[in-house]
């Protein structure tokens, strides 16, 4: 994987350089747009990383002549300005997603593997927050203790709902939403009963009660 | 009387009604005396020409003289009765009785008029000569003249005393609604809050105090722009700072993924937590800065258990690490009319500071209920609680209570209290537990609005 650093300021454009490098990405570093745009034309990389605040060439324009050229390479802004304005307009000028200064390295590898999985067009199969997994197609679980675990299809469909987003907070009535369909008798204590039996063969810490509001699954770490 | 004179040198008003009310007096009163004076000499001229009229008419018709026997006639009184008599009757007179005639006027009396005391009564006289050489009396009593006259010089006083007071009214009236504009205006510039600052309407002001209204306009003109400055600055700065904490944040997480002995290990903790507390602080100077300018945002129906929720999501990591047991105890939702992000930013950092001094293994309770057009939210924590002394100071920027080694920014309460001011809405700080003064119990009342 190859990736195109553009960014002017000489210590985070070190560090950055340098986590990526870490991380096992091959990375450029240029330091103003007309470079970057220079580069891009003569190699190929595999996702830019863009910030806004660059000399003589606005980050903005950049991003407006690398889409005027019709080259589709997944692209990251990271910025200081946190506006409103300017987060649209970038993400409308065909940026994928948006990182605002100062943000953790941790959290910049998280984009860069999400930003490039969209553009990879790979359908996620499996449902993961550091502590436990899910299998949407074999419907299995795997905890860090145990693998493999067999889940009813009530269990499943209230597993799945809180691991589309970790650390959201879904009430009864939400997940009684995605359990039943439409038309089908409510049974009552049918939640708390399949948080039990989840408990049981996950672990008790896995689901989270927050009291007066829901359940949720700690956030991916 | 001191304190009158006092304020009769402060106020305009006040000394606009009595000077104007004293010149009505003063001129009332010199007008007055004057009609009253001229009324009476009018009256006396006027009954002075009767008895000329009748020692005329006397003559003219050549009347002859007859001394009724009798005291009484029908019709006659003896107060205003004119009594016609030859002057040289007055010896013939019998006794000092005046009502019967002929009087006792003296007969060495010259022609014309005069006033005497005659028979213990004041009477005016008009001694004529006739064509026929004779001399007559003409004379009446003046009680009688003197209470007519009197009587018609009060008459003519009266338009005096009856414009008097409705000129007096009319006028401290009239000043009153000059100056009505005047109160108008300082009650609307009262009713102000500090953050606004735009300039007085001063179309429909009277000439005389807009050059006043304008340079105050100028003032405010430029408090907004230093405190639009100060504003800037302070926004600007911690913009600045990003960069380089962004670079040490990095850089600081690269060496802690390195190998690295135990001892480095240990002292590359306080080095990271410095650097996030400083990137809080800048994060929380950001806020502040947008939360006291005053630009318009876009106000919606807000569910606040939505917002509870949201805010709970962003910091149960926090509260886990202390065992807190954080949670929502209303039942009901309610919504308010406010702009999302801003009453977000004012409970995430009320539920922040709840978790920041509430002790391991405490408790924070979140609950909304909604009392008539008032949405009441309470954020209940087992912490030590705010002393009410500080209860004022600890809204100031910067502002820590004593004992507390809380790492925070300082700037959580100058944000909810920017937001507040700015939303209308209410800040109430508490014990959960008066009698042991335990707990801090947070109560922010928003206006639901048009919900």
């Amino acid at each position: 994987m190859r990736i195109l650093l553009v960014e002017d300021d000489p210590m985070i454009g070190d560090a950055t350089q340098g986590a990526l490098n870490d991380a096992s990405y091959a990375t450029d570093w240029v330091k103003n747009g007309f470079t970057a745009l220079a580069t891009l034309d003569t190699q190929h990389y595999d996702l830019v990383l863009l910030d806004l605040g660059l000399p003589g060439m606005d980050g903005l324009d950049v991003l407006d002549s690398i889409r005027g050229r019709d080259n589709p390479v997944p692209l990251l802004i990271i910025t200081a300005r946190d506006d409103l304005g300017d987060r649209l307009r970038g993400l409308d000028g065909g940026a994928d997603d948006y990182l605002l200064k100062p943000f953790d390295m941790a959290e910049l590898l998280a984009r860069i593997r999400a930003v490039l999985r969209r553009k990879g067009g790979t359908a996620l199969s499996v449902l993961d927050n550091g502590v436990v997994s899910l299998d949407l197609i074999s419907k299995q679980a795997t905890t860090l203790e145990n693998r493999d675990i067999q889940l009813s299809s009530r269990e499943f469909a209230l597993l799945q709902a809180l691991m589309i987003r970790p650390g959201a907070i879904l009430s009864r009535s939400e997940l009684e939403d995605r359990i039943y369909g439409w038309g089908n008798e409510v049974e009552s204590n049918a939640v708390e009963f399949l948080i039990h039996s989840l408990r049981r063969k996950l672990g008790g810490h896995i689901i989270k009660n927050v009291r007066g509001m829901g359940w949720m699954v700690s956030k991916s770490v | 009387m001191d304190g009158f004179k006092k304020r009769l040198r402060d106020s305009v008003q006040l000394r606009l009604s009595v000077t104007l009310s004293l010149a009505i007096l003063i001129v009332a009163v010199l007008a007055g005396i004057f009609a009253f004076v001229s009324a009476l000499d009018e009256a006396h001229e006027m009954q002075d020409d009767t008895l000329r009229q009748v020692a005329v008419l006397f003559d003219r018709q050549q009347m002859s003289l007859r001394y009724p026997a009798s005291r009484e006639v029908d019709g006659d009184n003896e107060e205003s009765r004119v009594i016609v008599q030859y002057l040289a009757d007055g010896s013939k007179a019998i006794g000092n009785d005046d009502t019967l005639i002929p009087l006792p006027f003296p007969t060495t009396l010259a022609d014309g008029l005069s006033t005497l005391k005659v028979t213990g009564e004041d009477f005016r006289v008009l001694v004529r000569t006739t064509a026929r050489g004779e001399r007559i009396v003409v004379a009446q009593e003046t009680g009688v003249r003197n209470k007519e006259a009197r009587e018609s010089a009060w008459r003519s006083l009266l338009p005096f005393l009856i414009l008097f007071p409705v000129l007096l009214l009319a006028v401290s009236d009239l000043v009153r609604k000059l100056f009505r504009p005047i109160a108008a205006l300082s009650a609307d510039i009262d009713r102000r809050d500090e953050q606004a600052l735009h300039p007085i309407d001063e179309h429909h002001l009277p000439t005389e105090i807009r050059p006043f209204v304008v340079a105050i306009n100028r003032l405010l003109a430029r408090v907004a722009q230093s405190m639009e400055n100060q504003r800037r600055f302070v926004a600007d700065a911690a913009h600045e700072l990003r960069s380089p904490m962004t670079a040490l944040s990095l850089q600081a997480e690269r060496l802690a993924a390195t190998e690295m002995p135990a001892l480095a290990r240990e002292r590359l903790l306080p080095l990271s937590q410095g650097i996030e507390r400083g990137r809080n602080l800048i994060d929380q100077l950001l806020t502040l800065a947008a939360a006291q300018s005053s630009s318009n945002r876009p106000q919606t129906a807000v569910s606040v258990h939505d917002i509870y929720r949201r805010v709970l999501e962003d910091l149960l990591p926090l509260a886990e690490r202390k065992h807190i047991d954080i949670g929502v105890e209303s039942i009901e939702d309610v919504h308010v009319f406010i702009n999302e992000m801003d009453l977000l930013i004012l409970i995430r950092n009320l539920v922040d500071n709840a978790i920041r001094y509430t002790p391991h293994g405490g408790r924070i309770d979140l609950a909304v209920e909604r009392v008539q057009e008032t949405a009441i939210l309470l954020i209940k924590d087992s912490g030590p609680g705010i002393p009410s002394e500080e209860h004022t100071r600890v809204f100031d920027p910067f502002y820590r209570s004593l004992g507390t080694n809380e790492a925070g920014s300082g700037l959580g309460l100058s944000i909810v209290k920017a937001i507040a001011d700015r939303t209308g809405a209410e800040v109430r700080l508490g014990f959960c537990d008066p009698e042991r003064k335990r707990g801090l119990c947070v109560l922010v009342c928003l206006k639901t609005g048009q919900c």
